[in-house]
């Protein structure tokens, strides 16, 4: 019976990552990306990982979000100057 | 399969699969919010798979998830301050629905574990994933509205 | 190269990778058996030097070499990006204006961040008793620096964050983890051979031998690394402006 957390968190796993390749907009990617994280550590947990549920909670929940979010910012603000600057 | 893991199937699905559907379509205010509630509830999910496999060491998951799990949404909230002043996302009812969920499962958790070392750590998991939760829901509402950039 | 000629090569080479990994499947051993020949091995050294938390074992012990690798690729990530992301010559730093942040939020954050801190230099101290090690202790821990930029502004994560210092941190770091590995060399046997300490009572703070010390250099040495990657990305994001040309 373990066995249906695994295939639970399997399918929320798979549909997650191919949400994430689907989505067009890097914000809204990030936003999947932040919530795909929270799958694959819950999985990891699920086939007795924690160690590796660990280091992705570590990273993808607060820095991978941050550094794409500064990104998308930082090229946003660099078509903003572009276009003013004409 | 006994009744915690049970437990953490049903929520994984019910209530993960909701917030997977709720950050992959709509508009950006439903997004950030299903991002919130998503970290809100994996972090009883980690609890109750701990206390079903019988690993209390399992509860450093939940407890990183619900220190960093806010701070993420933090980071949405300030960085995208611009597209959501317009139209503040407001979900008070999930918010509290999701929080209702993470202290029945510290609850639970605390009354099948003895009490000591274990119960205080329980108990600060819970304060700070139900503490940062509501916060980040208010931060999402509005929180940043004086940042425009920097 | 035409896109043609492109998506051919990608099509030939994803058949290759596919059919290497069907093969390779088709070689496993079933999902859940109860036979694990290189667990129960790893397991089994792992106790001998009474290590509770077998992953430290074999990330810090029997594999300590590999994790050196690692720890020089994150090094040579953060300094690639350190390099590509600099103040150029034509562009200028621009002061950051002061963020209002509500006050609920901004308490919460300066409530959180000394926790959160806390909670990193636990999860490293406990690498060898419980999931966890430096390198998560050590994201978890240069997060919560930035819990500053979130709840208060860019100016006050400035203040507590002498960059210079991180690099030079980064880099000590980095070479304490080798030195650690060069003194098993001295003290007669093999480089990062976890010979140098006793081992100590299972389950307890001080046990596993250099495990410890090697987590602590990782700790150190990843906090250090993603203070420095966040400060660059920071800098770009927030300060540094193209100068318009006129």
């Amino acid at each position: 019976m373990a066995d249906a957390l695994i295939a639970v968190a399997l399918l929320l796993v798979a549909v997650s990552a191919t949400v994430a390749v689907v989505t067009r907009d890097p914000v809204r990617q990030a936003l999947v990306l932040a919530v795909l994280g929270i799958v694959l550590a819950v999985l990891f947990t699920v086939l007795q990982a924690p160690d590796v549920g660990l280091s992705q909670l570590a990273v993808g929940s607060a820095l991978t979000p941050l550094l794409l979010l500064l990104t998308v910012r930082k090229v946003r603000r660099r078509a903003q100057d572009r276009d003013g600057g004409r | 399969m006994n009744g915690w893991l049970l437990a953490a199937a049903v929520v994984l699905a019910g209530g993960v699969g909701a917030t997977l559907w709720g950050v992959a379509t709509g508009p950006l205010r439903r997004r950030v919010v299903a991002q919130n509630l998503s970290s809100a509830l994996a972090c009883p999910i980690l609890l109750l798979l701990s206390q079903g496999y019988d690993r209390p060491s399992y509860v450093d998951l939940a407890l990183v998830l619900a220190l960093l799990g806010p701070v993420g949404t933090l980071v949405f909230a300030r960085l995208l301050a611009d597209e959501l002043a317009g139209d503040p996302p407001r979900a008070w009812g999930a918010t509290w629905a999701a929080a209702g969920v993470g202290a029945g499962v510290v609850l639970a958790l605390c009354a099948a574990t003895a009490p000591g070392r274990a119960t205080v750590k329980l108990l600060l998991t819970g304060a700070l994933l139900i503490g940062g939760n509501v916060v980040a829901s208010r931060a999402l509402a509005g929180g940043f509205r004086g940042v425009r950039r920097g | 190269m035409s896109p043609r000629l492109r998506l051919w090569l990608v099509c030939a080479a994803g058949s290759g990778l596919a059919a290497l990994l069907v093969a390779a499947c088709l070689d496993l051993p079933g999902f859940g058996g109860d036979r694990h020949p290189y667990g129960d091995r790893a397991v089994d050294a792992s106790l001998a030097r009474r290590t509770a938390n077998t992953v430290a074992s074999v990330n810090f012990d029997q594999r300590a070499f590999d994790t050196l690798g690692e720890m020089s690729i994150l090094f040579a990530a953060v300094l690639g990006c350190v390099v590509l992301l600099r103040q150029t010559r034509d562009e200028h730093r621009a002061r950051p204006e002061p963020a209002h942040v509500d006050r609920p939020v901004r308490r919460y954050t300066l409530l959180v961040l000394p926790v959160a801190l806390l909670t990193g230099l636990y999860v490293i101290a406990h690498g060898q008793l419980s999931p966890g090690g430096g390198f998560q202790g050590g994201v978890v821990a240069a997060t919560s620096l930035h819990l500053l930029y979130v709840g208060a502004d860019y100016r006050a994560l400035e203040r507590v964050r002498p960059i210079g210092v991180y690099e030079v941190g980064d880099a000590l770091s980095a070479s304490a983890y080798v030195v650690t590995g060069c003194a098993g060399v001295l003290a007669g046997t093999a480089f990062l051979a976890n010979t140098l300490l006793p081992y100590g009572t299972f389950n307890t703070l001080s046990s596993g031998g250099t495990v410890p010390l090697l987590n602590a250099a990782i700790g150190m040495e990843v906090a250090c690394a993603v203070v420095v990657l966040l400060a660059r990305f920071l800098d770009q994001a927030v300060e540094i402006e193209e100068v318009r040309s006129l």
